[in-house]
């Protein structure tokens, strides 16, 4: 590995400000290389720290060490400049390939193997091919901050789409933004992802684009839906924070909100907020929880004789929920941001669902198509450099190109899987469509599926 | 607060409490004749609700190791509930082989038998999750055949619903301490364990097969575990194979809140903490797991021995 130019002179204006005030406390004139080591594939330099004065604020030798570690740090996390961008272009995928989002995490590194086959075989990037770099994050903010370490200063990644999980976001996020990486969030549908940084986006809507939608399509199933019940899984954040988002809705579209429950996700006897709901004779009912919870209270829900419209959150928005309430799952609304039953009228998920069928034997879930749709902005975005610059990919330096892929990204639109969708220059995704389904069991009571009913 | 809230709530209260009662009393039974308490008593429970779906459907499930297993046959649910519970009956024999009898031979400290029948329960619940995996498992909706779902009547022009389920819960449970109350009461085995319970030494010395009894005492411990276990997996479905920790602890919490050792008490205790969760506010629901405690402790301030149980005494 070749050690990276040496930084000299004052203290670079990207870094990060906590550490420039450190350094004027400190009464830095000048920081210069010493020595570079390589530790674990990490490349780290010594560096000489020329004081104007001794720092007065702590003894001598502490104030040196802690200067000296904190620079170690920084400079650690400071990209390498004189790097070209390698071929095949290598693309950072860092989801949770292991631990309790493995589920997921797997859906979402077979979408974007799709993703590579397809675009290579049509050339890939102006005839550079693309290479996929896999890095597992497991389920914590430490795993994703390690894979986006790797990602960016081992295996020199123009963008990382990832992690799988917001929470993983905003641990992990701000790495790729220090090194002026950019970042395809393909899941994160957290608020603040995008606010993270500059160069942070993502290709998920948010919950609040989508939620909405099934509300929405409730009223139009049944116009005279006055009364809503809420209920919700308050020990789960992600529920605590969509139903924030469904009671919005529901105020917005001008429906009363009659009662509003919680639960836990571990709760299995729902008969007190059942009896609640039917007590407030509420038409419409909305649930944000898990699978399992949610399941059991749909159940007892329709058991204890509720007849009316249910809509369900992200969380019932998966087969798991069919073993729980078997039959009697049938007809719960969900909203999703992705269907793959839109193949009549979007010829790239038509595609998309062809090769991911052919390749697992099963049809694609959201995650699967969102790291499809990941992959396929960034080739795309990075075929519109090399269309306005003339130049190719590999001609670039690593640090330039990343800068012009974030810009690019941020340009024109994709038509993709999930639909039409464009990155705005905060990192938000806008996306056109959004696809409302409903359960429908099959006769055995055990088995069923999505079916699209709206858009 | 309105009438037809409140019948709905002591309804609701009356079913659930019936089979903590029920649960509670399996631990009661052997606090009375060992003096300890079964902490393996939560995974019988768990382990009667599988056995019954597996008895039900005919597959012991969707993973696990036993996944490809199917039953030659299928019981119709009565007939797989009575089977569920002697077989958890069984189970709890095995625990008091294993857990128990060892350390009672050695005259060991008490605390240790505690420590051995965490251990069993233990063990239980992970080969649970080894063998069928951890998928939560839900009654055939249809079990109940033509039934519905639902009784739904009016009281003061609002409705009040009971699920088929929490009347059967609530009848099988009354099946369960009455004919528990009529074997302890008016029976030679009965008055045989409640001798066994008074003084151990004593009763062996009339004839009394002390061991016979204490086994006989796991038996029926496991059976009221393994039923009350089903109950809870038919209202609310199977959990996954921790299902039974939660109910553990709240079967604890009655005991004491009874009266450790007294049958009445584990009555009393479930109907009161099935109840205080039925009537707390439905805004308040989602803390129901803390109330059986919080109950407790109140209780325990005002009657230190319990709802039912006796003053202990010392004399000097």
């Amino acid at each position: 590995m070749t050690p990276p130019a040496p930084v000299c002179g004052p203290l670079p204006p990207d870094w990060p400000p906590i550490a420039r005030r450190l350094a004027d406390a400190a009464g830095f004139r000048r920081i210069s290389l010493d020595r570079t080591v390589t530790i674990a594939q990490e490349t780290f330099f010594t560096i000489d720290v020329r004081a104007k004065s001794p720092p007065t604020f702590l003894p001598g030798g502490s104030m040196k060490r802690l200067v000296t570690a904190l620079a170690l740090v920084l400079c650690a996390a400071h990209p390498a400049l004189a790097d070209k961008v390698a071929t095949p272009i290598p693309i950072g995928i860092a989801v949770g390939q292991t631990s309790n989002v493995a589920l997921f995490g797997q859906e979402q590194v077979n979408g974007a193997k799709i993703a590579e086959e397809r675009i290579n075989a049509a050339g890939g990037v102006g005839g550079t091919p693309i290479a996929l770099v896999f890095q597992d994050t497991a389920g914590d903010e430490a795993g994703a901050v390690n894979a986006f370490q790797n990602l960016l200063n081992r295996d020199k990644v123009v963008a990382i789409i990832g992690p799988t999980l917001s929470q993983q976001a905003f641990a992990a996020n701000p790495i790729a933004d220090r090194a002026k990486t950019p970042v395809v969030g393909p899941s994160n549908t957290a608020k603040g992802i995008p606010e993270i940084g500059e160069y942070v986006g993502r290709i998920s809507a948010p919950m609040t684009q989508v939620a909405p939608y099934s509300v929405k399509q409730a009223m139009k199933i049944n116009p005279a839906i006055k009364r809503v019940a809420v209920l919700y899984a308050q020990n789960d954040a992600f529920s605590s924070s969509e139903t924030v988002t469904f009671q919005e809705a529901v105020k917005n579209l001008g429906l009363e909100t009659v009662t509003v429950q919680k639960f836990q996700t571990t709760d299995n006897d729902f008969t007190t907020q059942v009896t609640a709901v039917l007590g407030a004779n509420a038409d419409l009912v909305i649930i944000s929880g898990l699978a399992a919870d949610s399941g059991n209270l749909v159940k007892q829900l329709r058991q204890l004789g509720y007849k009316g419209l249910i809509v369900g959150g992200n969380g019932l928005n998966s087969p798991n929920m069919f073993p729980v309430c078997g039959a009697l799952c049938a007809d719960i609304l969900v909203a999703q941001a992705y269907s793959p039953a839109t193949v009549d009228k979007n010829p790239v998920n038509k595609d998309f669902v062809a090769a991911f069928e052919a390749a697992y034997k099963k049809g694609p879930a959201q995650f699967s198509a969102q790291a499809y749709t990941a992959v396929q902005v960034v080739a795309e975005a990075l075929a519109k450099i090399e269309k306005e610059t003339g130049k190719k990919i590999a001609e670039f330096e690593l640090a330039d190109l990343r800068e012009a892929l974030n810009k690019s990204l941020r340009t024109g639109s994709y038509m993709t899987p999930v639909g039409e969708i464009s990155i705005q220059p905060s990192g938000e995704v806008e996306q056109k469509a959004f696809y409302v389904s409903k359960i429908v069991m099959n006769p055995d009571g055990k088995t069923g599926s999505f079916v699209l009913v709206s858009e | 607060m309105d009438f037809a809230w409140l019948i709905q709530s002591l309804l609701n209260g009356l079913s659930i409490g019936s089979v903590y009662a029920v649960f509670a009393l399996g631990y009661t039974l052997v606090f009375s004749i060992l003096g300890i308490i079964n902490f393996a008593h939560g995974a019988v429970f768990t382990l009667g609700a599988y056995l019954t779906y597996a008895l039900c459907v005919g597959r012991f499930g969707i993973n696990g190791l036993l996944s490809d297993v199917s039953l030659p046959v299928t019981l119709p649910f009565f007939a797989a509930l009575l089977v569920g519970a002697l077989l958890s009956g069984l189970a709890g024999m095995a625990v008091e082989r294993l857990a128990f009898k060892p350390l009672r031979k050695r005259g060991a400290d008490p605390l240790l038998a505690l420590v051995s029948s965490l251990g069993v329960a233990l063990i239980v619940v992970n080969l649970i999750q080894y063998l069928v995996g951890a998928e939560i498992y839900s009654f055939p909706s249809d079990i109940f055949g033509d039934l519905p779902m639902a009784v739904i009547f009016s009281v003061g022009g609002k409705p009040v619903a009971v699920r088929t389920i929490q009347i059967i819960l609530f009848g099988a449970s009354l099946v369960m301490l009455v004919g528990l109350g009529w074997f302890i009461g008016r029976t030679r085995g009965g008055k045989a364990l409640r001798a066994t319970a008074e003084n151990a030494d004593t009763a062996s010395l009339l004839g009394i097969s002390v061991n016979r009894f204490i086994l006989g005492t796991f038996f029926i411990s496991g059976l009221l575990g393994g039923l009350s276990g089903t109950l809870i997996g038919v209202s609310f479905g199977i959990a996954g194979p921790y299902f039974g920790v939660s109910y553990g602890l709240k079967g604890l919490a009655v005991i004491v809140l009874g009266g450790l050792g007294s049958i009445p008490g584990a009555v009393a205790g479930g109907l009161v903490i099935g109840l205080g969760e039925a009537f707390l506010p439905p805004d308040l629901s989602s803390y129901k797991e803390a109330v059986a405690f919080v109950l407790l402790f109140a209780i325990l301030l005002l009657r230190p021995q319990g709802l039912l149980g006796d003053r202990l005494e010392q004399k000097v």
